[in-house]
């Protein structure tokens, strides 16, 4: 299974010359799967360039965790959306509230948007996950409500041998002690268990999250103990804050390891969500773009 | 696979809303049980155990046959009233909210409580259960025991 980070950025893009490296764009995922099928996981603005590179490519699933803006943002400029040949497939959380369809429309309309869902050229089909595990391009998906504001899914995707676990906005430890719980009450835990590779939100730093209990994101401390607790066997951090800049990512990255390797981990198996990053997992070491 | 792992695997995750109940009311001073959608206890507050004299950690899980013969509940005559007929029972199966006055067994001895349990129903998979939250009540059983 191939990862690209296409966009790790949390809350709103953040371009800016102090914002390079780790990149501006918010959450997008690109998964290539053993059958060379890809999926797509979430529609930050990060789509945009990854639509650059889809030519050729008529069917494309995309799969949400939820619809706030940093999650959905890239769909109107998504290239593929305004071709006539392209089959897009939009998975997402369902609500007793309207569809997916129409909650996505408020966005994609007047006076957001100069066109309509119903103007696109492509082929457009909306559909709430289902609440059991289904397959597409021969990996099994789960999708499952976690712990943020809003309806809002994580992703397990297990093709082949290897399983990818997505929960880039998650607060598992909002009113639950992490370390000692059961894991029955740990919200993602099935989800993210024995995970070749888990990608977790981490966006805050322990002593900015204080300030922000309840917003539905994760505080390091938070985001290592979920991991251990999960067993996860590498571990990218995800949904980086917008006021934190290159410079403070590194030294985020520093911490962070020192700190998995306090809890038993190997500082090698954490990483940074950086745009462009390429990782194959399951079989090999991390590749960089 | 460890022993620690294979632990670690051997439970069935909770759904959402029953996770984030069981927060909530491990963060409130209120009395409050949280059932699942068989009616078991699946969880109980410190509040809740400091009344019963033993704490959740210790009682573990208990089915409704279970706490009914812990805890009651009983009538006013001190009979034990049936499971179907109480509150938090009315709440899952109804999937409305419930309100009821009974007596348990606490620490101290039979208790009058009143109950009010509220269902969790969750979008698309019905109930998972209830909150069932607890007040003491005084003497003559006309209000909150402190008072």
């Amino acid at each position: 299974m191939r990862v690209k980070v296409w966009g790790a950025r949390g809350s709103v893009p953040s371009p800016g010359p102090q914002m390079n490296r780790y990149g501006g764009n918010t959450s997008c995922v690109q998964v290539t799967l053993a059958s060379g099928e890809i999926l797509i996981l979430d529609a930050g603005t990060g789509i945009r360039t990854l639509g650059l590179d889809l030519t050729g490519r008529e069917r494309i699933h995309i799969l949400l965790t939820h619809l706030h803006l940093d999650h959905i943002q890239g769909l109107m400029f998504f290239p593929p959306c305004f071709r006539a040949e392209s089959e897009i497939v939009i998975w997402g959380p369902a609500s007793p509230e309207a569809s997916l369809e129409d909650r996505i429309a408020r966005y994609i309309s007047a006076p957001l948007s100069p066109v309509e869902v119903r103007e696109l050229p492509c082929s457009v089909a909306f559909r709430d996950t289902p609440a059991s595990e289904w397959e597409l391009g021969g990996a099994r998906i789960r999708a499952e409500a976690v712990t943020h504001r809003g309806p809002t899914l994580g992703y397990r995707i297990e093709d082949v041998d290897t399983t990818l676990c997505y929960l880039p906005d998650h607060e598992p430890a909002l009113g639950a002690p992490l370390a000692g719980l059961e894991p029955e009450w740990i919200s993602g835990f099935d989800l993210a268990h024995g995970a070749d590779l888990l990608i977790h939100d981490c966006q805050y730093a322990d002593e900015e999250y204080h300030q922000h209990v309840g917003w539905g994101h994760s505080a390091m401390t938070d985001t290592l103990t979920f991991a251990r607790r999960v067993a996860a066997e590498r571990l990218m951090l995800f949904h980086h804050d917008p006021l934190h800049a290159d410079a403070f990512l590194d030294e985020f990255h520093a911490s962070a390891r020192r700190a998995w390797e306090s809890l038993g981990g190997d500082a090698t198996s954490l990483e940074m969500g950086m745009e462009g990053a390429e990782l194959e997992i399951g079989a090999g070491d991390p590749v960089h773009a | 696979m460890c022993e620690e792992d294979r632990m670690e695997r051997s439970h069935t995750q909770k759904p959402l809303e029953l996770i984030l109940a069981r927060n909530l009311l491990t963060s409130i001073s209120t009395p409050a049980f949280l059932l699942d959608a068989s009616a078991a206890v699946v969880f109980y507050n410190e509040a809740a155990a400091a009344l019963l004299g033993r704490s959740f950690e210790e009682a573990g899980r208990m089915t409704a046959d279970e706490w009914t013969a812990a805890f009651g509940p009983f009538d006013e005559g001190g009979e034990p009233m049936a499971v179907d007929s109480l509150a938090p029972t009315e709440a899952i199966r109804d999937g409305r909210p419930a309100h009821g006055r009974f007596r348990i067994r606490a620490a101290r001895g039979a208790v009058a409580i009143e109950a009010s349990a509220i269902p969790i129903v969750a979008s698309a998979q019905g109930s998972s259960g209830a909150m069932i939250l607890f007040w003491p009540l005084g003497p003559n059983g006309a209000g909150p025991e402190e008072s």
